[in-house]
């Protein structure tokens, strides 16, 4: 895999490419600004982008409006966005032009290495990840008497099921997460799918569908 | 007699100008008639008429003073009105009288002197409130003036300082935790081999993530980053999507106010909103932001219970944010009406 970075703390830009030069992801290029990302993903092509939120010129959100440029231009690319803070808002606006290839993670994620490069193959290869935390703030800001429109079809169990599948989470995964068993997961999933009328597709297309479905009711 | 009826007569202001003109012309005609009688005479010698115009003048002068002074606002200075026309007219008086007689030594230089004297005493008295209580109350205009603005100041150089300590933070400790639990975790796959010293790492980073956790909490409690990027709607709708009860945020804002009243605002909202969530969990808000003229409202009202206490730890703490930038807060709550939180924050500096 391919990746380029843009994040301007050298600590952490430096960490991150050790992690990643670790498991023989190539680290093609590194830049410290918005502008910077577009050139080297103009020039690199690469498979995904690393990108951290608060960077130079402005140090408030031109990463993201980085990254929405970058997704516009280079829809191949993976955006992974690493923030020390979440915000709903940031998410929403990198998803609304859909999910496919995009992730937002909290950098301390990172450390837990074997979560953080599954993370990267599923951006990668046009899946998604979402922090947990995203996902939770997401799910407090529906207003239980609201109408939830399409997951208002949906049990509690499904919604469970779909936060976690947002988060980017494998059938395996949420099974231990919940508890159930890996066919529990499976049918709460293929319930999910026919609930909210996903076309029948490869099931990594219909889980980005499903997510963003769960984004956009929020 | 005539003074009497003066008095009485200056009570009621339409009568008095009659009065006035009555007295007027009474004495023009005995002026003239006194004038015809000296012609009459043999009109030559000493012009004695003279002296009648100065028994004239005299109490037409007076009964004007007395009529003009009743304009002014105060009886003290309609007193000293009367005064200044009394010796005023007397003053002329003495100095007619003075050429009459012959103009001979000038002694009227002496009750001259005295009415200026006794006149004088009468105004400083009049005005001695005024011209000490005003050199006062223009000291104190000018202190509030250098308060309110030293205030702002102060309220200012707090509120880019807070995002000074958010960014050093962020660029800083917050960075150094995250970089620390990089190695960590790498440190970790390092040691898949001996399961105990991994584990030891495992709990270093753990304990690690939970300090940046702190860590970004306290930070967004000093100066939240998305009120600094995205400005006052964007931080409102984060905090409501936040909150722990369902809430709503309507309006918006034609441009960005400025820092101390963006960041009042905010913290105004997420004391109103933190209050509701603790005394009714059952509810569910709607934040109202909006402009009036030079000032920003924001309205944080819920379906709560009601009865909220004006003087509790949540509400005090939101009065005084918003008073240290010269806010006002009202609060509606009457038991099973639910509660309104009204803010209201002048932008101008």
């Amino acid at each position: 895999m391919r990746v380029v970075i843009a994040e301007d703390n050298a600590l952490l830009r430096e960490g991150l490419i050790a992690l990643l030069t670790d498991h023989d992801i190539e680290v093609v290029a590194q830049v410290d600004d918005g502008p910077g990302l577009l050139r080297v993903v103009n020039g690199h092509k690469p498979d995904l982008a690393i990108v951290d939120v608060r960077l130079p010129p402005t140090f408030t959100d031109e990463g993201v409006r980085a990254a929405i440029e970058v997704r516009r231009r280079h829809p191949d690319t993976g955006i992974l966005i690493l923030s020390q803070y979440v915000e709903p808002v940031y998410t929403a606006e990198l998803l609304a032009e859909g999910a496919e290839g995009v992730g937002y993670l909290l950098k301390e994620r990172v450390a837990e290495v074997r979560t953080f490069l599954d993370a990267l193959q599923r951006v990668a290869g046009g899946g998604t990840a979402l922090d947990s935390e995203v996902v939770s703030a997401l799910l407090r800001a529906r207003d239980p008497r609201a109408g939830d429109g399409e997951l208002g079809a949906l049990s509690p169990r499904e919604r469970e099921v779909l936060g976690l599948m947002a988060e980017g989470r494998t059938n395996a995964a949420i099974a231990r997460e919940l508890v159930i068993t890996a066919s529990a997961v499976e049918k709460h999933v293929s319930s999910i799918f026919s609930k909210l009328d996903l076309p029948a597709s490869d099931d990594d297309h219909r889980r980005v569908l499903a997510v963003l479905t769960y984004l956009r009711a929020s | 007699m005539r003074a009497a009826a003066c008095v009485i007569l200056v009570a009621m202001t339409t009568q008095a100008r009659i009065a006035l003109g009555i007295h007027a012309s009474l004495s023009a005609l005995l002026a003239l008639i006194v004038v015809v009688v000296w012609v009459a005479a043999d009109g030559s010698g000493l012009f004695w008429p003279a002296w009648v115009f100065v028994g004239l003048f005299v109490p037409l002068a007076i009964h004007a003073g007395v009529r003009f002074s009743q304009r002014l606002p105060t009886p003290s200075e309609r007193a000293l009105a009367i005064t200044a026309s009394v010796l005023g007219t007397l003053a002329v008086a003495d100095v007619a009288a003075w050429a009459i007689g012959g103009a001979g030594e000038f002694w009227p230089v002496w009750p001259l002197s005295a009415f200026a004297v006794g006149l004088a005493v009468h105004a400083l008295i009049v005005h001695r409130h005024r011209l000490f209580g005003s050199a006062r109350e223009e000291e104190l205009t000018e202190r509030v003036d250098e308060l309110a603005r030293t205030r702002r100041g102060v309220v200012d150089a707090q509120a880019a300082e807070l995002r000074r300590i958010e960014r050093d933070l962020h660029d800083g400790a917050q960075a150094r935790l995250v970089a620390l639990t990089m190695h960590l975790g790498r440190a970790e796959e390092r040691l898949e081999d001996r399961p105990e010293a991994a584990e030891l790492v495992r709990r270093a980073r753990e304990e690690a993530t939970a300090a940046i956790g702190e860590l970004r909490d306290l930070a967004r409690g000093i100066a939240p980053p998305v009120l600094a990027d995205r400005g006052l709607m964007a931080a409102v709708e984060a905090l409501g999507r936040r909150s722990a009860i369902p809430v709503s945020v309507e309006g918006s804002l034609s441009h960005r106010p400025p820092l101390v009243v963006e960041t009042a605002a905010y913290f105004a909202i997420s004391e109103a909103l933190t209050n509701v969530a603790k005394h009714a969990p059952e509810a569910s808000a709607l934040v109202t932001v909006s402009e009036r003229g030079d000032a920003l409202v924001v309205e944080v009202a819920d379906d709560g219970p009601g009865g909220a206490d004006p003087a509790g730890a949540g509400l005090t703490g939101l009065r005084h944010r918003v008073e240290a930038v010269d806010g006002r807060v009202e609060i509606a709550s009457d038991p099973g009406a639910g509660t309104l939180v009204r803010v209201e924050l002048p932008c101008g500096s």
